[in-house]
């Protein structure tokens, strides 16, 4: 009975495979990991005001001014709640401008399909930068003032909408045809159909380029300081930066902020897509 | 064989662009008959059922299921509700399944009954619990779709048509997804329906489902229905020289 035998041993020697196949996938985050803390001190470094001797030459590394940095750490830190709030308005903004304009793409209706058309290319045809002065700047012309903060949610998620959704038209298109005949041989109409059976599993799809949008929104909520009126980071930033020409000091100090945000919210974004990958689909 | 027609097909034509799939099919199938639709791919086999539900729109023609009729002069509104009704008078099962994969097995066999009939959903619960049961899969009833395997899925999918209780099953190549090994229990499950006395229209390579449990087959060729009589008469003496050449293929292992 060789076979028998073979199929015993069989399962050990992929269990063998296996674990070390597992051992060199730790390996490799491990190296990862290490070169991460490498690049993270030489920055840290490079920014230290180290003196250092190589021969007759002295070098010096970049001298921050750490008493403008303790004095202001907070004052800018303060624009953290402005930076999320703004971001977590455009992204709900844009979210249902988005899905309003996937749908739309989808409608047998001329005017339908063609105001959604027209928005997404206006909107992609032309910079973030100037949306946000156009709404500030521009409609004050024509006497209608908004604030600061709504011109700037208003811009970011016209802009972040008509970018996302390409994303929902994807998340849609992603539904197979036979997912709609199914529900409409049961006898759905197709409202239900795509409020049942299309949008949960086109949703699904989206979530995950969503999140990454979302990401990305905090970054360039920066570009509403422009209008200086939203007290975020990069305003309180480049604020107290110009007053005292410490400009240096103040964008390291917004920069690493940013950072920091971003790497929290993609830690949480990243459980996020292991849930939705286990899941049911 | 005496009683109505429960569904009539009359003058149908169908399109597609400028291909002329379905020539002037006239077709009856009375109550509790199982009918077989054989023949090559491409023959329109597949259309003409999904025509039957308006999965397909026919070109020309009229479509009558128990009752409800719905012809190329039917517009608008009307048409919009009569095809409603039609749909919920047939059960549909699609080769690839087509579960919901957001959904348990449960919820996507109460989800008709619920969605679309509004009825109580402990009731339809229930139903749908006596269906899974008939189908041998109750005990999958919390799991995903893909945790299934395809027979499995098949066998879900004919239950949650048959919890719509419809006047005529639809069945469009129920097991030509399925790997060989997993055809036998759909065909057992699809007996068991069959026996049960479901009208069913079932569009199939399966040979063998078609002499054992149909009562009718009818054989399609460009559009149109070529031969159409017992399972005995079409296996054993067949008329037309497709018809043959069709069941030389079978037996010779294609299809």
């Amino acid at each position: 009975m060789t076979s028998a035998t073979q199929q015993e041993a069989s399962p050990s020697h992929a269990e063998l495979l296996y674990q070390a196949q597992l051992r060199k996938e730790r390996l490799f985050r491990a190296h990862v990991g290490v070169s991460w803390v490498i690049l993270l001190l030489i920055l840290i470094f490079l920014f230290s005001g180290q003196k250092i001797q190589i021969g007759q030459l002295e070098y010096q590394t970049i001298q921050l001014d750490s008493e403008f940095i303790l004095k202001n750490l907070i004052f800018i830190a303060g624009g953290l709640g402005q930076t999320l709030l703004i971001s977590i308005l455009s992204i709900s903004v844009a979210v249902t401008l988005a899905l309003l304009a996937a749908l739309g793409r989808l409608s047998n209706f001329p005017p339908i399909y063609a105001i959604s058309a027209f928005y997404v290319s206006l909107i992609r045809g032309t910079p973030l930068y100037l949306q946000i002065f156009f709404f500030f700047l521009a409609l004050p012309q024509l006497g209608i003032n908004l604030s600061g903060v709504v011109a700037g949610v208003t811009a970011l998620g016209l802009n972040y909408g008509a970018y996302m959704s390409e994303t929902f038209r994807a998340g849609l298109s992603s539904v197979g045809k036979g997912q709609r005949e199914a529900a409409l041989a049961l006898g759905m109409t197709s409202s239900q159909t795509m409020r049942r059976i299309v949008l949960p599993q086109a949703l699904r799809f989206a979530i995950p380029p969503m999140g990454n949008d979302f990401i990305s929104m905090t970054k360039d909520s920066a570009l509403v300081s422009a209008t200086g009126f939203v007290h975020e980071l990069m305003w309180r930033a480049v604020k107290v930066g110009r007053a005292q020409f410490n400009n240096l000091e103040a964008l390291i100090i917004a920069a690493m902020f940013y950072w920091a945000l971003t790497l929290i919210l993609t830690y949480f974004q990243s459980k996020l897509e292991t849930r939705l990958a286990k899941g049911d689909r | 064989m005496t009683s109505l027609p429960i569904v009539k097909i009359t003058d149908l034509d169908k399109y597609f662009g400028r291909l002329h799939v379905l020539k002037n099919i006239n077709l009856e199938v009375p109550e509790r008959q199982v009918v077989c639709l054989i023949g090559r791919s491409g023959s329109g086999k597949s259309t003409l059922l999904r025509c039957i539900n308006f999965l397909e729109e026919p070109s020309r023609g009229a479509v009558e299921v128990d009752g409800i009729k719905v012809n190329t002069e039917t517009k608008g509104r009307e048409r919009h509700q009569l095809i409603h009704d039609v749909r919920l008078k047939t059960g549909m099962v699609f080769q690839e399944f087509n579960l919901f994969p957001h959904m348990t097995v449960l919820e996507n066999v109460i989800e008709g009954p619920v969605t679309v009939k509004g009825i109580d959903r402990k009731q339809a619960i229930e139903l749908a619990e006596q269906n899974l049961d008939s189908v041998g899969l109750l005990f999958k009833k919390d799991e995903y779709p893909l945790r299934l395997s395809g027979g499995q899925k098949q066998r879900v999918a004919i239950a949650r048509a048959l919890t719509m209780q419809p006047r005529v099953m639809l069945f469009d190549e129920p097991t030509s997804a399925l790997d060989p090994e997993l055809i036998g229990e759909v065909l057992n499950v699809m007996k068991k329906v069959a026996y049960e006395g479901m009208t069913m229209i079932v569009v199939t390579h399966e040979m063998g489902f078609a002499r054992e449990v149909a009562d009718r087959v009818i054989v399609m060729s460009e559009g149109k229905l070529i031969e159409d009589g017992e399972p005995e008469k079409i296996f054993n003496s067949p008329q037309d020289p497709r018809t043959e050449s069709l069941l030389i293929r079978y037996k010779s292992g294609g299809g």
